[in-house]
């Protein structure tokens, strides 16, 4: 038979593995000087992302209430209620009053939990006046771009670069199945759909490399459809177009 | 609802009213005791076999999952190739969903329900057989699959056309997907006509149905939801088996098709599925509360309505699985406040569940320790839908690996720790034993922290940016993964006691009465009024329930 002192060792166990496992790990591989994917909470980069960023604060400020308030009164009950020699369990089985009050209180949190997301959705739904145009196309396993209004230049399988401060506009669809273009730093995921054309933007506020990922099932190797944007100025931004023009002529 | 056994009245002017007798009815045994079971039309015993047949799967589905951790403990690791590590994803879900929590509830509800409403069995026994034994087909299809040209269904458990399509995937892996997924929701609609019919009509004079046992509500409700749903999902797979194999254009965008339309179709049943996976778990949760709290269920009528509720609402609001999918603004306006309005009564239960406890003397057995880790999981499940059900917060976190923290939250601290405490409650009725509650305390707790320390990070990484359903991921995290496949060994342990407490309590002999936890003095429920186990055909008179 198993004694109940069979959990102890187990459980000291375990926690000594997963802490090895976590803290022994070789950190030495990911070069320091790239910006990590991890980022976006701490560092969003875009209007989007701040305001997602700012979402999710206030949707915890709104809901920590009701993640702490449950969670202390079960432990409450599991301390102080606990059987005792000779207690009498209470009888009471009802209390209107009590129960409309918690149908009616988390009701009203909710309606103030959804005014600022609806405005944020309206902000993130209005396209602005596109500075430059790209087009995304999905495709398994790498991802298409093209820059309509600059000599309709066709990139593939190779970081997106696009100008610092200028708002982007990006029209989506997919060669085959279903794809998301998803990159944290911007706040921005959006399904690539075959035969639709979905459209997000974002203006970026500082030069960098950024990175993202597809986020919708797509095959046996979804998982290395990166994503890579490069954020540049705009001089260096045009000398690239003016590059890639020359190749393509080049081809 | 206290429910008193009167002795029936003796009707006007004496004798000679059929009665039904007083001594047990001999059903037929025939002389080999392996029909008795495979034959069987006892809603105990095809219960049982549901039970069974989700342990078998559990710790199928569990092992995929192993495949599943063991590939992601590093981000580079090749333990799996990509095409067989899909295949595990897809098979993973779709077996715990289908084979292990949707059977397991179907055999609590079996068991119990004609016993708590004094039924003496379900209204169409031989259909419940073949509900039951429907889905070994299914389960045998969809595990077959494995061995076939181009290995099982690869395309996740929703099956999102153009990747379904034979151009994408081609073997006829999806096709037994499908077939498998059609006979498992036959099983499904059989069931749930019967659980209606004997609902609605078997239950003992005198249990009007707001005196019937919560968990008989929430099974009505659910079985509602599994009759207006299945057929839904069975026609979206139905158009995708059409596209594979026969020609039509459903979902083939280069020809007119939609696959934006399979998505709306599929989640109109499975987004309801999530609540036909958790609401027997709701009842069988108030159950063990109120017996081992030894109280009265707190807010009957509430929790009546709030099962109602959340019944009617979860078939409104499948449009938030698809805010990222290109649908308009206005639509996803109207579910993110349709799905923040499920918040309500879900709370409603969740407060009511603390009242019942409330002034109550806790008694900790098994059962009671994993309802109560219950209350504590499904609250961090339902805050983080909150989150999800906010379209900018979602956009961005859709489809990551905080996602599938949320649902696992659910699914697992929800529905499993349900079923776990349902087993431990009602183990000895059904078995005539209890299970060791030494050995139920270190599976508690193996299962508890070991759930934890798996579903709890993947908060963190799907925050950080880690898409799901992905084979490999970038280093940074790492290290948070391999806690992850670490935390995966702990609830293994805990799943592998738990087996051998079930071996080890049915090699004991038979010593439990009628009410092994002694809480039916203010219970008052007919399960515990029976002989542990019950007899064939239950009840040797059917019980009147008085006021």
């Amino acid at each position: 038979m198993i004694s109940s002192r069979f959990a102890r060792p187990v459980l000291v166990a375990a926690a000594t593995l997963l802490a090895v496992a976590t803290f022994g790990q070789d950190f030495a591989n990911i070069p320091a000087s790239e910006p990590s994917i991890t980022d976006w909470m701490f560092d969003p980069v875009t209007p989007i992302a701040h305001g997602v960023r700012n979402n999710a604060l206030f949707i915890l400020a709104i809901t920590v209430p009701y993640l702490i308030l449950p969670q202390v009164l079960l432990f409450y009950c599991i301390w102080k209620f606990r059987k005792r020699p000779g207690a009498k369990p209470a009888t009471f089985h009802d209390n209107v009053q009590l129960e409309v009050l918690w149908t009616i209180v988390p009701a009203l949190s909710l309606v103030v939990l959804a005014i600022p997301s609806y405005k944020l959705i309206k902000f993130i739904e209005t396209m602005p006046e596109p500075d430059v145009r790209i087009e995304v196309t999905g495709r398994q396993f790498y991802w298409e771009y093209r820059y309509p209004d600059h000599g309709n230049i066709r990139i593939s399988d190779e970081p997106l670069v696009v100008p610092v401060r200028k708002n982007i506009v990006a029209d989506m669809t997919s060669a085959d199945v279903t794809h998301a273009w998803w990159v944290p730093a911007f706040g921005i995921k959006m399904d690539t759909v075959p035969g639709r054309y979905t459209q997000v933007w974002f203006n970026v506020e500082r030069e960098g490399w950024f990175k993202g990922q597809c986020a919708e099932l797509c095959g046996a190797l979804h998982s290395k459809m990166l994503i890579d944007v490069h954020v540049v100025s705009q001089e260096e931004f045009d000398a690239w177009i003016e590059m890639k023009k020359r190749e393509f002529a080049g081809e | 609802m206290s429910i008193l056994l009167d002795k029936p009245k003796e009707p006007e002017g004496g004798k000679s009213l059929p009665r039904f007798p007083e001594q047990p009815i001999k059903p037929y045994r025939r002389p080999n005791p392996i029909y008795n079971v495979l034959g069987s039309t006892d809603h105990k015993v095809l219960g049982l076999l549901y039970l069974a047949l989700s342990l078998f799967m559990g710790i199928v589905g569990g092992a995929l999952a192993g495949g599943i951790r063991a590939q992601l403990a590093s981000h580079n690791l090749e333990v799996l190739s990509p095409e067989l590590y899909n295949q595990f994803l897809t098979m993973h879900g779709s077996i715990m969903i289908f084979f292990v929590i949707i059977p397991a509830l179907a055999g609590f509800g079996n068991y119990l329900v004609p016993l708590m409403i004094g039924a003496r069995d379900m209204a169409f026994p031989r259909m419940n057989a073949f509900s039951f034994w429907i889905l070994i087909p299914s389960a045998v299809l969809m595990f077959a699959s494995f061995g076939v040209q181009g290995g099982a269904a690869s395309a996740g458990w929703t099956a999102y056309p153009p990747l379904s399509l034979k151009e994408f995937s081609g073997g006829p892996g999806v096709d037994m997907w499908i077939l498998g997924v059609h006979l498992a929701g036959v099983s499904s609609i059989t069931g749930a006509i019967n659980f209606i019919v004997t609902i609605m009509n078997m239950r003992a004079p005198g249990m009007n149905l707001m005196k019937m046992p919560l968990f008989c509500w929430t099974w009505l409700v659910n079985a509602w939801l599994i009759l207006i749903g299945t057929p839904v999902l069975a026609g979206a797979v139905t158009m995708v088996l059409l596209d594979r194999g026969f020609g039509t254009n459903f979902f083939k965008p280069a020809m007119g098709g939609d696959p934006v339309l399979y998505q709306h179709l599929f989640w109109f049943y499975s987004h309801p599925a999530v609540y036909i996976m958790v609401l027997p778990g709701f009842g069988m949760i108030s159950h063990v509360l109120a017996a081992f709290a030894h109280k009265r269920i707190f807010g009957y009528t509430g929790m009546v309505w709030a099962v109602g509720a959340i019944g009617v609402l979860g078939f409104i609001v499948w449009g938030h699985h698809m805010f990222t999918a290109g649908i308009s603004a206005e639509l996803r306006l109207y579910f993110s406040f349709a799905t923040m309005v499920i918040a309500v009564p879900t709370g409603v239960k969740i407060w009511s569940w603390l009242a019942t406890i409330w002034g109550g003397t806790l008694e900790f057995t098994t059962p009671m320790k994993f309802a109560l880790g219950f209350i504590s999981l499904f609250v961090i499940g339902g805050i983080s839908g909150v989150y999800l059900a906010n379209v900018p917060f979602d956009m961005q976190v859709h489809d990551s690996y905080f996602v599938v923290a949320h649902f696992h939250y659910v699914l697992v601290g929800g529905s499993i720790m349900s079923i776990f405490a349902g087993t431990y409650f009602w183990f000895p009725k059904m078995a005539g034993r209890k299970l060791d509650e030494r050995m139920g305390n270190a599976v508690f707790w193996l299962f508890l922290i070991g759930m934890n320390a798996t579903f709890l990070p993947m908060h963190l990484v799907g925050l950080q940016g880690m898409a799901r359903r992905i084979w490999q991921y970038r280093p940074e995290y790492a290290a948070v993964n391999s806690f992850i496949s670490l935390g995966y060994l702990l609830m293994v342990a805990a799943g592998a006691l738990f087996v051998y407490s079930v071996i080890e309590a049915l090699r004991r002999p038979r010593d439990c009465d009628e009410d092994p936890w002694k809480i039916n003095d203010v219970q008052k429920s007919l399960v515990w009024t029976t002989p542990s186990p019950p007899p064939a055909y239950n009840f040797a008179r059917i019980p009147t329930i008085g006021s």
